[in-house]
């Protein structure tokens, strides 16, 4: 399994650093899309850090939203999906690969979307860099949970637009969990309690996506 | 077993009309202090709603969901119930929340609260109106079939979190009334007998409009299916 | 290279053990799956979730709350409850007999009374007042419920209210 979900992460971000879609596509699209949340805030809300987590959580999921899409349409290119069913590879794997890939790809982006976060909506430094564990646990429990949904909309039509409608619920506990840690981590308060809780939401997704996977890969 | 089903929608008329009767003219109304006068009458549809919704209507999706994953039960029979109850309990879903913010109103003071039992119920009405999309997606019927169980099972996890809210953390809304921990049963004489008639007739009420829609989703599929002979026996005297 | 002979093998293989591989590690992932809903609750780290803090909670960290928004949990004392035209005036006691004064603005609910266990909305002026201004008071019904005319409802013990 472990042998298999690495190969398979290999192959994603292989795949990744030679189409360059994360670094001409998502980066741009996200630091856009925290401009536009400053924007809209307006010039004296836009400059205080209190919105900054919430803002920051919101552009990752919209980013996300975008590599579930992008994970799962790799897979759907026309024969691939027949091809690697040939191969006979463990679905646990499969989707541990997928979601380590995609939590490096989120880790990335994430971390070019925070420093926009701390030139743009001005959020103390040291505070930031105390809220990284837990933004990395934060996001690494979206890939886990986004592999899932990816899997179960995708080569169906219209996945783009019915993914958001399946993974927005289940994303809305973790964009608490990670706003609350980020603020915690800025302002004060119980930030360890946060990222435990987010630990223990990428451990269950994992668990859960280990059980099901394979019955959503055979459809 | 016709007999059984002959008698279903009238027993569900019969008990639903017993319901409204006893609620609104047989049963005293409460002490201001437990209960709140007559706002203690909205207690014979808000909980069996809720009943309903979350576990006799969610609960058979999910059962049926897992049967039909499991290869030795696997069906479209299945297939159609856990989808059809899935509908239903969309719309007992609605009108759990519906009911609670009319009886919440007067009675906490606000039509809504983001307490740990409303957010969870509301996050669940969400997930099921995600599994009607993802029913609605075109595909193969098989493999659309194996994606709703797996998510019908997957947002069935809610459930004890909904359940058990009232007893993990402080919340607004109260605890349960009847199947509470201590054992004691809050309410007595005509309010309880009415509460539980409640309950039987909304769970009447569940079975009656399953199976109006599972009929009604037989005969769906059945003219999607003869259709499709027809256009494909007009292609074929076309070409001969 | 498929020989004669080997066609003629027409033997049962022995299939490789994956059913029971992966049967184990569904058990042993349902097992993690309670292991961490059990974790979580006994610990106590979902504890924010809480929709209010009692005042018995909230006069334990009141320095820490400064004047930031809560809600605060107590019942209303009896004899406390003074209508103004704002609002209304109440103390709510906590389980161990702490008080809190509640300066309420806005209209309470219907149901709001003495002994009544309310929900407020608000906040301490600073880490040292203690009066709590609220701009919102909701009741937080139990769940029992009495019948107004006892004579008609006996509870089975015999006792009636």
């Amino acid at each position: 399994m472990i042998r298999t979900a690495l190969l398979v992460a290999r192959k994603d971000l292989l795949i990744e650093a030679r189409s360059r879609v994360l670094l001409w596509q998502v980066l741009p699209f996200g630091l856009l899309s925290l401009l536009l949340c400053g924007l809209a805030l307006g010039p004296a809300q836009a400059g205080k850090s209190s919105a900054a987590p919430g803002l920051f959580y919101l552009v990752m999921l919209f980013v996300t939203l975008l590599m579930i899409n992008r994970s799962q349409g790799v897979e759907h290119a026309a024969g691939t999906r027949e091809s690697v069913a040939v191969l006979g590879l463990d679905p646990a794997g499969v989707f541990l690969g997928k979601t380590l890939a995609l939590t490096v790809e989120l880790w990335l982006t994430g971390a070019v979307i925070v420093g926009g976060a701390v030139l743009t909506l001005h959020t103390a430094f040291a505070g930031t860099v105390a809220a990284l564990p837990s933004i990395a646990v934060a996001l690494g429990a979206m890939a886990a949970a986004g592999t899932m949904y990816g899997a179960l909309t995708a080569g169906i039509d219209g996945p783009a637009t019915l993914l958001p409608v399946l993974t927005l619920p289940a994303f809305a506990p973790l964009l608490v969990a990670g706003e609350r840690s980020f603020s915690s981590a800025l302002h004060g308060g119980a930030l360890w309690e946060w990222w435990v809780i987010m630990l223990v939401a990428l451990v269950g997704y994992l668990a859960i996506g280990v059980l099901l996977y394979g019955v959503l890969e055979d459809s | 077993m016709k007999l059984l089903q002959r008698a279903l929608g009238p027993a569900t008329l019969v008990t639903l009309l017993g319901t409204f009767i006893m609620g609104m003219w047989v049963t005293p109304k409460a002490t201001m202090l437990d209960g709140g006068g007559d706002l203690v009458r909205m207690l014979y549809v808000h909980p069996a709603v809720a009943w309903v919704a979350l576990y006799v209507s969610f609960g058979t999706t999910t059962v049926a969901s897992a049967l039909y994953l499991w290869r030795r039960t696997r069906s479209v029979v299945m297939d159609r119930i856990a989808y059809c109850a899935m509908e239903v309990s969309a719309l007992f879903i609605f009108l759990t929340l519906v009911t609670g913010s009319i009886w919440g109103r007067p009675a906490w003071g606000v039509w809504w609260a983001w307490d740990a039992r409303l957010t969870s119920t509301a996050i669940l009405g969400v997930f099921v109106l995600g599994y009607l999309a993802l029913r609605r997606a075109n595909g193969d019927p098989e493999a659309r079939a194996r994606r709703s169980a797996v998510f019908g099972i997957l947002i069935a996890l809610d459930i004890p979190i909904i359940h058990f809210a009232v007893v993990w953390w402080k919340t607004l809304h109260q605890s349960a009334t009847v199947l509470n921990s201590t054992g004691n049963v809050l309410v007595h004489g005509s309010m309880l007998w009415t509460l539980l008639l409640s309950f039987v007739a909304f769970t009447l009420l569940f079975v009656w409009l399953l199976r109006f829609r599972y009929r009604l989703e037989v005969m769906r599929e059945t003219s999607q299916q003869s259709r499709r002979d027809v256009a494909v026996a007009a292609r074929q005297r076309e070409g001969a | 290279m498929v020989d004669d002979k080997s066609i003629d093998d027409l033997s049962p293989v022995t299939p490789p053990a994956v059913a029971n591989r992966s049967r184990r590690r569904s058990i042993g992932v349902i097992v993690v799956l309670i292991a961490i809903v059990g974790v979580l609750l006994s610990q106590g780290l979902l504890h924010s979730l809480n929709y209010f803090e009692t005042v018995d909670q909230a006069l334990a960290h009141k320095a820490s709350l400064g004047s930031s928004t809560i809600r605060l949990e107590g019942v209303v004392a009896p004899g406390t409850i003074k209508r103004t035209n704002q609002g209304a005036q109440f103390y709510i006691t906590g389980s161990k007999h702490h008080r809190v004064f509640v300066n309420a603005v806005g209209t309470p609910p219907e149901l709001f009374q003495a002994n009544i266990p309310v929900v407020v909305v608000g906040h301490f002026a600073n880490a040292a007042a203690m009066t709590f201004q609220s701009n919102q008071i909701m009741v937080k019904h139990s769940a029992s419920y009495i019948a107004a005319h006892p004579s008609r409802v006996r509870a089975p013990n015999g006792t009636t209210r």
